[in-house]
């Protein structure tokens, strides 16, 4: 009798963590079906698809406030996600059409490139109100948010350039030219690193003196992150990735990946990198112990996830 | 006035050659040849003589510009398209190009044929996949002959007629 209570509490016990366990999930946009998928990055398992605008294309997670925003292009809306119940709870309407997001440190504001007016809506995370709207340059593209400067960097597409400014007062503080069609961009630290996607190289920005350095890489890059010691780079036309090691910024390996890769984001908890794959309809999971596949999850209609997708 | 109107237009178009909005379109398709494999893969990796099997293709001139190779395709209809080679894998037996010019209503086109073995000796897959973007890059109403369905409606008469000029080109030898 005894034993058997015992059972039951440990059971009881199980069921309770398994439920609560940290999420640990990757929300991939799908283009071609307006859908987010919720992907569980233990199991595999396609958990949930949630129907969201037209379109999706770019994301970001806010991990404390418990929501993601995703930029819908062709209905000109964000969706909010409610990340406990995975449903969406609000619709913005933007009359615009958004490309990247990107959110301050704190999580009080989100930031959205408006591809064709050429500027970032500033947008109020509690209430969802449009704060402010900035004009930058040509077709702003990424957008990644810098902690130890507090800057917000974006990718002017059609300029050719990468335009930084400071949260505070959304301050231009530097404009640089990079390649040509720069697209994807991330920071941390010193530095900021983009795709150029005609150039087929990537550029570094070094933040403490401005100054920048070209790499080649594959086909058509799309984006750019950092790990560690090194950097990802999706080649989106050669359906691989180039590693980039930072001590002296060369391109050192290729990895398979699945049909037009573009973006990138680290599934911290595992050590392992995940790429979208558009034309594979999937998401690729590499080790970032062995630089090997582990597998290839069907995700969704040309899934894109443009931004940072994991929720760790 | 008027022609100096339409120059200034297509000066203006122009510049936007290589520019394209934000959502991509896919055209993949296979067809099944009874052929061996390296029979067809030295035809498709042909660059220069797509016209002995591409239905739509008249004539193929290429040119090299430094490293890079072009092709100016004359199709039937009269009407050129300029594509430029970007790779020739001989082990995945791939190969991929863009078109650079033409007048099809799409733009950013970027596409790859793969050459598979099939089950037996004489029998091979060829795989003709197509990324492209439809023509209008701007915020909607889309106008007409300028949208999504259009541009992919061109791309899959290429691919769909392609490969089974293709398949007919190599079985009737």
């Amino acid at each position: 009798m005894y034993k058997f209570f015992i059972a039951i509490v440990i059971f009881a016990l199980g069921a309770f963590l398994t439920m609560n366990s940290p999420a640990n999930k990757a929300f991939i946009t799908n283009q071609g079906e307006d859908t987010v998928s919720i992907i569980n990055l233990d199991t595999f398992q396609v958990e949930k698809r949630i129907k969201v605008g037209k379109k999706p294309l770019g994301i970001t997670i806010l991990k404390n406030k418990s929501i993601a925003l995703v930029g819908n292009v062709e209905s000109q809306d964000l969706s909010v996600i409610d990340l406990k119940k995975n449903v969406v709870i609000k619709t913005l309407a933007l009359k615009a059409t958004p490309l990247g997001l990107t959110h301050n440190k704190d999580e009080t504001e989100i930031y959205v490139t408006d591809w064709f007016n050429s500027q970032i809506f500033v947008i109020n995370s509690m209430n969802f109100e449009i704060i402010k709207k900035i004009p930058v340059g040509k077709t702003p593209s990424g957008i990644a948010f810098n902690e130890k400067y507090s800057f917000i960097v974006i990718s002017n597409r059609d300029s050719n350039s990468v335009e930084i400014y400071t949260e505070k007062e959304m301050r231009l503080e530097k404009k640089i030219m990079v390649g040509k069609h720069p697209y994807g961009i991330s920071s941390e630290g010193d530095y900021i690193y983009t795709a150029n996607v005609y150039d087929d190289s990537i550029t570094v920005i070094n933040l403490t003196n401005w100054q920048t350095k070209e790499i080649k890489v594959g086909d058509h890059p799309y984006n750019v992150i950092k790990i560690n010691d090194q950097l990802f780079v999706t080649n989106s036309l050669d359906d691989n990735i180039s590693i980039i090691d930072t001590k002296t910024f060369t391109e050192i390996l290729k990895i398979p990946t699945g049909e037009t890769p573009e973006n990138l984001w680290v599934d911290k908890k595992n050590n392992r990198l995940v790429i979208s794959n558009w034309g594979s309809d999937s998401i690729s999971i590499i080790n970032l112990h062995d630089m090997k596949n582990i597998k290839e999850v069907k995700s969704g209609l040309q899934s894109r996830a443009f931004g940072d997708f994991i929720l760790n | 006035m008027k022609k100096y109107l339409f120059l200034m237009i297509t000066l203006l178009l122009s510049f936007q050659l290589f520019a394209h909005g934000p959502t991509p379109q896919k055209v993949q398709e296979s067809v099944v040849i009874n052929a061996p494999a390296d029979k067809v893969w030295t035809m498709v990796k042909d660059f220069c003589n797509i016209h002995n099997w591409h239905p739509a293709v008249e004539k193929t001139t290429c040119e090299k510009k430094g490293e890079d190779t072009f092709r100016t395709l004359v199709l039937k209809s009269g009407e050129t398209v300029y594509e430029k080679l970007r790779g020739v894998d001989d082990d995945l037996m791939k190969l991929k190009f863009e078109i650079v010019k033409s007048p099809n209503p799409f733009t950013d086109f970027n596409s790859y044929l793969i050459v598979t073995k099939g089950s037996t000796d004489n029998e091979s897959t060829v795989q003709w996949t197509a990324r492209f973007y439809r023509l209008y890059k701007l915020n909607p109403p889309i106008p007409e002959g300028q949208d999504d369905a259009t541009a992919k409606a061109a791309a899959q008469a290429i691919v769909d007629s392609g490969l089974k000029g293709l398949k007919k080109t190599l079985e009737a030898n």
